[in-house]
């Protein structure tokens, strides 16, 4: 898929944030996999939710990215990803 | 603080054991069906109606595999994907042991043609269909989110309530006869209960399902109305054709499933064409060749609707309908969705999150693949051919399919 990902994205510090709020499903998945699958996107990756992604995390998990919640605004799930070492 | 968090994460799923306690019965009521088609081998080709094993198969498929199948994934995912949880969770368990015993004592009354076991079976399978459709419409009533997605559901709802009415009328109609005709509501409550019921369903379910295993952009909403417009009005128009014989009628409603149908697949073609996955494994093998046999099931009822000579075309159609698309499908969405609930689920004593990969048993998936894909060609043309043999064998070989699927849903909810 080479067009623009849905949801918008900034880098802040170097770190990649991926704002999928106000997507419906399967967006936010599709959003965030278009930017962690490329290869020179070694994370961290802030990802910024509105609500806890847990059909993402079999995802997540398979390929090789641990998450974390970490504290985030009112109404935001804001989870952290870093790829397993 | 991370962990409790992940901890929050997990209550927001329903018990393992709800889910799971659907799916396993589900693979259980899959290797009844073909069990019973053994057994009925011989008035398949020919199957008009009326009690017997072929009666008790096709609802061994639809209520304990079907509709099974639709209610642990339904209670799983319809409150993740509306974001409206069950209220609460004991009338899942309600429902699932009214549905379950009741589907086996419903399916033996058939096989045996005993009143009795119609009579206690058909109460206890209609009361837990009904239990299920009112806790899905508590969810949909609530949902804000998804409304094509939830249009489906309504039009589900409403048909399991219309089959469940009419699943009653005819087995009291076995002992008391006060049914003008008997076929053509028997025609009518199948109309319902496999395209209303579980087409629509699926269709549904599909525009969130497929998009997210195939990691696809959301699918553009406007195909999607028209094709529910068109399912509805297949419905409407399904109803008085079948239950007064109303030939242009017939035609109508056919003709409405056909640019429903149409609908679907096309959506689910952009699904394909958009998908960031590129390998998307052998489960959707199965999901494709369902979508397939979906168009030729169709066909094959337009084609013996304008008379072609095909030879037990009604039948054929069924078992296409039947076997060939929904069996198939909820098959394969099955094979990729427990190793999916059983990673979200697992607890190990290593603190490691299995992968979706340990969790799925290729080997007996790939037995199932290849015979069911057997089954169905033989006896696809056993009914064409009128030639027992063929179905029979057909059948002895989706059992071992079956046996095989049931093993790698055992060996899912092992590991969780």
């Amino acid at each position: 898929m080479t067009e623009e990902p849905p949801g918008k994205y900034w880098r802040d510090d170097g770190i990649l944030h991926i704002d999928v709020r106000g997507l419906g499903p399967p967006e936010p998945m599709v959003a965030i996999l278009f930017h962690i699958e490329k290869p020179e996107e070694v994370g961290p990756v802030i990802v910024h939710h509105f609500c806890e992604p847990i059909y993402f995390y079999p995802e997540l998990t398979e390929m090789g990215w641990s998450y974390e919640i970490i504290p985030g605004e009112p109404e935001e799930v804001r989870l952290i990803l870093r790829q397993k070492t | 603080m991370s962990m409790l968090m992940l901890s929050g994460a997990k209550d927001r799923l329903l018990p393992s054991s709800i889910p799971f306690r659907f799916f396993a019965s589900a693979s259980v009521f899959h290797i009844l069906f073909w069990i019973a088609l053994l057994m009925g081998a011989d008035d398949l080709a020919t199957f008009n109606g009326g009690t017997g094993w072929v009666l008790a198969a096709i609802h061994l498929a639809t209520l304990g595999t079907f509709a099974m199948t639709a209610m642990g994934a339904a209670f799983q995912l319809l409150p993740i994907a509306t974001r409206q949880p069950l209220v609460h969770n004991w009338p899942t368990y309600l429902t699932f042991w009214l549905f379950m015993p009741g589907t086996l004592i419903l399916t033996f009354g058939m096989a045996t043609t005993s009143m009795a076991a119609l009579t206690v079976g058909g109460i206890a399978t209609s009361s837990g269909l009904l239990g299920f459709a009112l806790l899905t419409a508590d969810n949909l009533r609530r949902a804000s989110s998804l409304p094509l997605v939830t249009a489906h559901g309504w039009i589900a709802m409403i048909s399991v309530l219309a089959l469940t009415v009419l699943a009653l009328l005819l087995i009291f109609d076995l002992d008391t006869g006060f049914l003008p005709d008997h076929r053509a509501a028997a025609a009518t409550h199948m109309s319902f209960a496999a395209f209303g019921f579980m087409g629509v369903l699926v269709f549904g379910f599909s525009y969130v399902l497929i998009p997210m295993f195939a990691l696809s952009r959301a699918l553009p909403p406007r195909i999607g109305w028209m094709g529910l417009v068109f399912s509805a009005l297949a419905l409407a128009f399904a109803t008085p054709a079948l239950l007064l014989e109303i030939t242009i009628l017939q035609f109508a409603a056919l003709l409405c499933a056909h640019i429903s149908a149409a609908a679907y697949l096309w959506q689910m073609r952009t699904a394909f064409k958009t998908r960031m996955r590129k390998r998307l494994g052998p489960a959707f093998i199965v999901i494709r060749a369902s979508w397939a046999l979906l168009a030729i099931s169709l066909l094959v009822a337009l084609a013996t609707l304008l008379g072609a000579p095909i030879p037990n075309g009604a039948t054929l159609f069924g078992f296409l309908l039947l076997a060939g698309w929904l069996l198939t499908f909820l098959l394969g969405v099955l094979q990729r969705i427990m190793p999916f609930l059983a990673s979200m689920h697992a607890n190990p004593k290593d603190g490691r999150t299995p992968l979706l990969s340990e969790l799925t048993a290729q080997r007996p998936l790939d037995i199932h693949m290849f015979c069911h894909g057997a089954a169905l060609v033989l006896v696809a043309t056993g009914i064409v051919t009128d030639i027992t043999l063929l179905i029979a064998t057909g059948a002895a070989i989706g059992l071992i399919g079956a046996i095989a699927f049931a093993t790698f849903a055992a060996l899912v909810i092992r590991k969780l």
